[in-house]
């Protein structure tokens, strides 16, 4: 037979994060030494449950009120209701917004960031590690980059239109701009970051360079690379958008940016929606791929 | 003859301090000569042999004039230099502080208080996945193109990393400091702000400081789209009439500014942040 007995330290606690202590005493033929008293302090711990259920009601809260708000006062003579803008996002995707339907818009801005992400990914990684292994590199590129980043991308779109005209180049190099500063640093300090001690064991242990460089520096340097691209993709996305919106002639950006000029706040709130949704989505698929590969560290945390 | 032998080599300290600065003043000039390489290859296809156009790109020399002659002209875009990154400067603080003071304080009691962290969270989450900037238009219909749209623009683009970081900051204190609190009688104020907050306050410094940069991106996205003065306008007009030199000093001193004022708040945090 199990007892549960809850006891408040303070009544006030139960709202301040509701710091209770829990004490479960056996009853029966269990002598006393045996009780267990369990002192978890069930504090922070939402159960799944109850993270779903208050997510639920929050979400339909705010939107509630926002429909309400749209609908009974003044608001509703610029703002269209959130059930409107739904509606129309989901027509969007068979009727077109200007010239192309909502899936091709966000194809269009995809396919910039993606291509420019990889690009720079790829070549700040490599780029990142050499600088990390090498002293030379290092110091031929690092002022260079001490230069550069302070500068935030969207500068560059002015000048990047002037050097590559307002086509897809544009768009590609300030893509490839902010992933390959973000990624290049994070490489190089993933690099500085590894015990010199571990090298030297494996070294002196018999492992050639190459092996040292599979089995020590590039595992080190993951979890840096990553973080370096999770941002590099948030960064991507937003400068992606701001790109359309200073110049272009479709995507999501396009979408919010013509909104505007047509005072069409519907399709403002179509393309933020979009923006939303999209970004989201990025950085959920960046945070599951950091999971799969970075596994060995949340193991050993 | 099968056995090699190896001699372990001694260098007295003082040789390997003299290795280590041999080495760091060659890494130096290789850095300053590479600054100098591309400065000269710079000025060489720009005005040494003119082989890209001067309404592309501006050599050094040009940028260095046109950064001194901005200083008081007003022309082309109706401003000087030290206008523009006033006004910049002034709109990016401003909503920046804004930020700080409203973000960090809700983050923490979206932490400290379940059901704020159960209610507001998820909506949070859904507004954070959009970048500040996409939110520009729609201020602009709601306020109109003055300054007002752009204080909520960076304000809305800092707050969230203020918000996110001293959030995740006050989850990461450890359950068993705060059981230690209790047992010796803290209180739950006590407890957030003698235990909860100084565990979390790197991590707030780092949310402030990378607001602190994306407020300042944000303002001049902001300008680049909608304005009359700032230093986004000037690069963004600097565009409209070809002139490269112009952009160049506006990107350069968007650069001088951002990082100056990551280096103070880098101080700041430092003096903060003790024990660490």
């Amino acid at each position: 037979m199990k007892f549960t007995l809850t006891v408040l330290n303070d009544p006030a606690h139960l709202f301040a994060g509701g710091r209770r202590r829990v004490v479960v005493i056996h009853l029966g033929f269990v002598p006393p030494e045996k009780w267990q008293v369990d002192m978890r302090l069930n504090q922070d711990k939402a159960t799944r449950f109850q993270k779903i259920f208050f997510s639920f009601l929050s979400i339909s809260v705010f939107i509630l009120i926002w429909h309400f708000a749209v609908v009974f006062t003044e608001l509703g003579n610029i703002m269209p209701s959130p059930f409107a803008i739904i509606k129309n996002f989901a027509v969007s995707f068979v009727k077109p917004v200007g010239k192309h339907t909502m899936p091709v818009h966000i194809a269009y801005s995809l396919r910039r960031v993606l291509t420019g992400f990889l690009i720079g990914s790829c070549t700040g990684i490599f780029l990142g590690i050499a600088m990390g292994l090498n002293e030379i590199v290092s110091s031929i590129f690092k002022p260079v980059f001490e230069i550069i980043r302070p500068i935030p991308t969207i500068a560059w779109i002015p000048l990047a239109i002037i050097w590559f005209g307002i086509g897809e180049t544009t768009k590609y190099f300030l893509i490839f701009l902010v992933t390959f500063c973000n990624v290049t640093i994070n490489a190089y300090d993933g690099v500085r970051s590894i015990d010199s001690d571990y090298i030297g064991a494996a070294k002196m242990l018999g492992a050639n360079p190459v092996r040292v460089f599979g089995r020590i520096i590039l595992p080190a340097c993951v979890p840096y690379i990553f973080a370096g691209l999770q941002t590099a993709l948030g960064y991507s996305w937003a400068t992606v958008v701001a790109a359309e919106m200073v110049r272009s002639s479709e995507g999501v950006g396009w979408m919010i940016i013509t909104g505007q000029s047509a005072n069409n706040m519907m399709q403002i709130m179509m393309g933020i929606l979009a923006v939303g949704v999209i970004g989201f989505c990025l950085t959920t698929l960046m945070r599951v791929l950091e999971a799969r590969l970075c596994s060995w560290r949340e193991r050993g945390k | 003859m099968g056995i090699q032998r190896t001699q372990a080599v001694i260098i007295p300290r003082m040789e390997v301090k003299k290795l280590v600065k041999k080495k760091r003043v060659r890494n130096t000039a290789i850095s300053i000569f590479t600054l100098l390489m591309i400065v000269f290859i710079w000025w060489l296809v720009t005005d040494g042999l003119h082989l890209v156009a001067s309404s592309a790109m501006a050599s050094p020399v040009k940028v260095v004039q046109t950064f001194f002659r901005k200083m008081t002209d007003k022309s082309p875009d109706g401003a000087t230099l030290l206008q523009h990154t006033l006004a910049s400067l002034k709109i990016a603080m401003v909503g920046y502080f804004l930020a700080v003071i409203i973000g960090v304080p809700l983050g923490i009691f979206m932490a400290w208080i379940k059901v704020v962290d159960l209610m507001v969270r998820p909506i949070f989450d859904l507004i954070r996945t959009i970048p500040g900037i996409a939110w520009i238009s729609l201020l602009i219909i709601v306020f109109g193109v003055g300054n007002t749209s752009r204080y909520i623009v960076v304000f809305l683009a800092a707050v969230v990393p203020c918000i996110l970081n001293s959030f995740s900051g006050i989850k990461q204190t450890k359950d068993v400091h705060l059981w230690v609190g209790q047992t010796f009688g803290a209180g739950s104020r006590q407890l957030l702000w003698s235990v909860a907050i100084p565990t979390a306050l790197p991590m707030i410094m780092t949310g402030v400081k990378v607001a602190l940069g994306a407020s300042w991106m944000t303002i001049v996205a902001a300008e680049l789209l909608a304005s009359s003065r700032g230093l986004g306008f000037m690069i963004q007009q600097g565009r409209g009439i070809y002139r490269p030199d112009i952009i160049m000093v506006g990107m350069v001193v968007i650069g001088i500014i951002g990082g100056i004022m990551a280096k103070v708040l880098d101080l700041i945090s430092k003096a903060i942040i003790k024990g660490r």
